[in-house]
């Protein structure tokens, strides 16, 4: 049985419905990310979830027992947030212990657990620091040792990585995964990011515009987007009509079809020609834009030498396997 | 450029600046000499020094009623409006978020309307009735409650603003606090620096206030401005030294607003 299970969830605003009908299924321990563009309704549901935003019908259940009608307080849910929210008035330890002592836990248990959940996060030395004397990445860990420490059933983090520099927020999110997995903790992760998404996720629940429009692990999602949206959304897919599609592969195909760009190889020989139109360095990979049989397509190379560049105008030939097609709806 | 590499202002601007402060200065001055001499009328200087003045004011009761009165007005209409605006700004903040713009609106009122205009309708309409106090420090209260109003929703507006009020709350919640522990032992503490200056500057405002004081309520209690303008007949010696003192005391309550207010940065 599952430990987290969401059923025909409902929220409107006024008549507007920010999400309908949402169902999922989540399992003990598992890390599982809630992804899509902006107002898509997950950071909404999630918020749900933790008991900040009412829902309109539809119940939640967390170990078997419905969470709807239980207040924020008593939910046992950990949350880590965008901005941090860390308590300005108190420092590092007061904010970390301020759970604990909405739970009345006694003195000296209370030093004991807040000691272990910030050498969790590596942040030990800083027990008596303000947060405005922190830097973000160091306030997020200090939200996240907060969250911890009150040994929350779920943990809900809702873009915790955004604020924060693209170093420290790749090193970051190793931690938290590790961390996850160390305490085996139920985790529901918030991001419109798809790297993080699919770097730190067990499973992966892909939204739009308030509905989930495909679940599964990071593997699934990015070789098999379902529809347009969730090709366009996850990797840089080509989206061909058809027709263009059939174009293309001189054969007759009969949907929309998806095709990575890596899974695309440009060579100097083969049967179908296109030249190159423009291309971007992009680090390890170049992209190139080219076009074939009156199809742009972007093709995705690893950049092993400056040699391997095609300058712009130049003649290449592709070769696409009948397996990197993807027929999407 | 840098302002290690600007040149020391030029003669001319010190002289300007100098020339304001001692046209700013020069009443004062005057005055305070003034409060300070024994007598000094045909003469350049005062014909002596004494304190006598100061002592006289300060054993004076019926000045140190209206000193008492004017504080009891002050910090009531103050305790007042923290008990009210307090609440009111959270859950505007919290709850209403699009109610701030009415609210903005609203708290003009006080200054859209002049003091003597708003007194002839306070005086209409508290003079007789259910709700009669013209004449009473509770008139006053409420008076410069909303007086205080715009000034104290201003400055702690701008306080939970700068704080992310609802991400707060919510996180204080999630760790099992209710509102109240939260808006306790969160959101309040992080405030205090923005009511602090806001009731600092709030009672500068109030204590020297008159037309409300004059008008609504004049000798019967009588506030220190009142006072003030009832003793314009007696020696000026002691009206200076009444003068001085009650500078000093803004004085000191303005310096102590604007320490306040550097701290926070």
């Amino acid at each position: 049985m599952s430990f987290v299970s969401v059923e025909n969830l409902q929220k409107n605003y006024g008549s507007t419905a920010v999400f309908s009908d949402i169902n999922c299924e989540i399992h003990k321990g598992e890390f599982v990310t809630l992804l899509g563009p902006s107002g898509c309704g997950k950071s909404t549901l999630l918020r749900c979830i933790a008991g900040l935003t009412s829902v309109t019908s539809g119940r939640i259940f967390l170990d078997g027992k419905d969470l709807v009608p239980v207040s924020p307080q008593k939910r046992g849910i950990g949350m880590v947030f965008q901005s941090y929210a860390l308590f300005p008035n108190m420092n590092v330890e007061q904010n970390v212990a301020f759970g604990l002592r909405m739970q009345k836990v006694s003195a000296d248990e209370m030093k004991q657990r807040v000691a272990e959940v910030l050498k969790l996060v590596e942040l030990n030395e800083f027990a008596a620091r303000y947060p405005h004397q922190m830097s973000g990445g160091q306030c997020q860990r200090v939200a996240l040792a907060r969250s911890l420490v009150t040994r929350p059933r779920l943990l809900l983090l809702d873009e915790p990585l955004s604020a924060l520099d693209a170093r420290i927020r790749k090193h970051l999110r190793e931690q938290i995964r590790a961390i996850q997995q160390e305490l085996g903790l139920t985790t529901i992760f918030v991001t419109h990011d798809q790297e993080e998404a699919l770097t730190m996720s067990d499973r992966i629940f892909l939204m739009n515009q308030g509905r989930i429009v495909q679940s599964g692990d990071a593997e699934t999602l990015y070789t098999a987007p379902v529809d347009a949206f969730a090709a366009g959304f996850i990797g840089n897919y080509n989206l061909l009509e058809a027709d263009a599609a059939s174009r293309l592969m001189q054969r007759p195909i009969n949907s929309r079809v998806a095709i990575r760009p890596e899974a695309i190889q440009l060579s100097l020989t083969g049967s179908l020609e296109g030249e190159v139109r423009s291309h971007s360095l992009l680090g390890n990979v170049i992209r190139y834009r080219v076009e074939a049989r009156g199809v742009e397509l972007v093709v995705d190379v690893l950049n092993r030498s400056a040699s391997d560049l095609h300058p712009k105008g130049q003649r290449v030939t592709l070769h696409i396997e009948a397996s990197a097609l993807c027929e999407v709806a | 450029m840098s302002r290690a590499e600007r040149r020391p202002p030029g003669l001319y601007h010190r002289v300007v600046v100098y020339l304001l402060f001692l046209i700013l200065l020069a009443p004062l001055l005057g005055t305070f000499v003034y409060s300070i001499a024994t007598s000094w009328s045909a003469t350049i200087l005062p014909d002596g020094l004494t304190y006598k003045w100061y002592v006289a004011l300060w054993s004076d009761p019926r000045f140190l009623r209206a000193f008492g009165q004017s504080l009891l007005v002050c910090v009531g209409a103050l305790a007042l409006s923290v008990v009210l605006i307090l609440p009111l700004l959270f859950v505007v903040h919290y709850h209403f978020p699009r109610l701030d713009a009415l609210m903005n609106i609203l708290i003009l009122l006080p200054f859209a309307v002049p003091p003597v205009v708003s007194s002839v309708g306070l005086l209409q309409l508290y003079g007789s009735g259910p709700l009669a106090m013209v004449g009473t420090p509770w008139i006053l209260i409420g008076c410069y409650f909303t007086v205080a109003l715009p000034f104290m929703y201003r400055a702690i507006t701008n306080n939970l603003q700068a704080i992310n009020l609802v991400d707060l709350m919510d996180a204080a919640q999630l760790l099992g606090a209710n509102t109240f522990q939260a808006a306790f032992l969160v959101v309040l503490p992080n405030l205090r620096k923005g009511l602090m200056i806001a009731l600092l500057l709030s009672f500068s405002f109030l204590f020297g206030e008159f037309v409300f004081a004059n008008l609504l309520v004049g000798t019967r209690y009588e506030t220190l401005q009142v006072y003030l303008n009832n003793m314009r007949n007696s020696s000026g010696h002691f009206n200076s030294a009444l003068v001085i003192s009650y500078f000093l005391f803004v004085l000191l309550l303005t310096w102590a607003a604007n320490r306040l207010n550097k701290d926070k940065d």
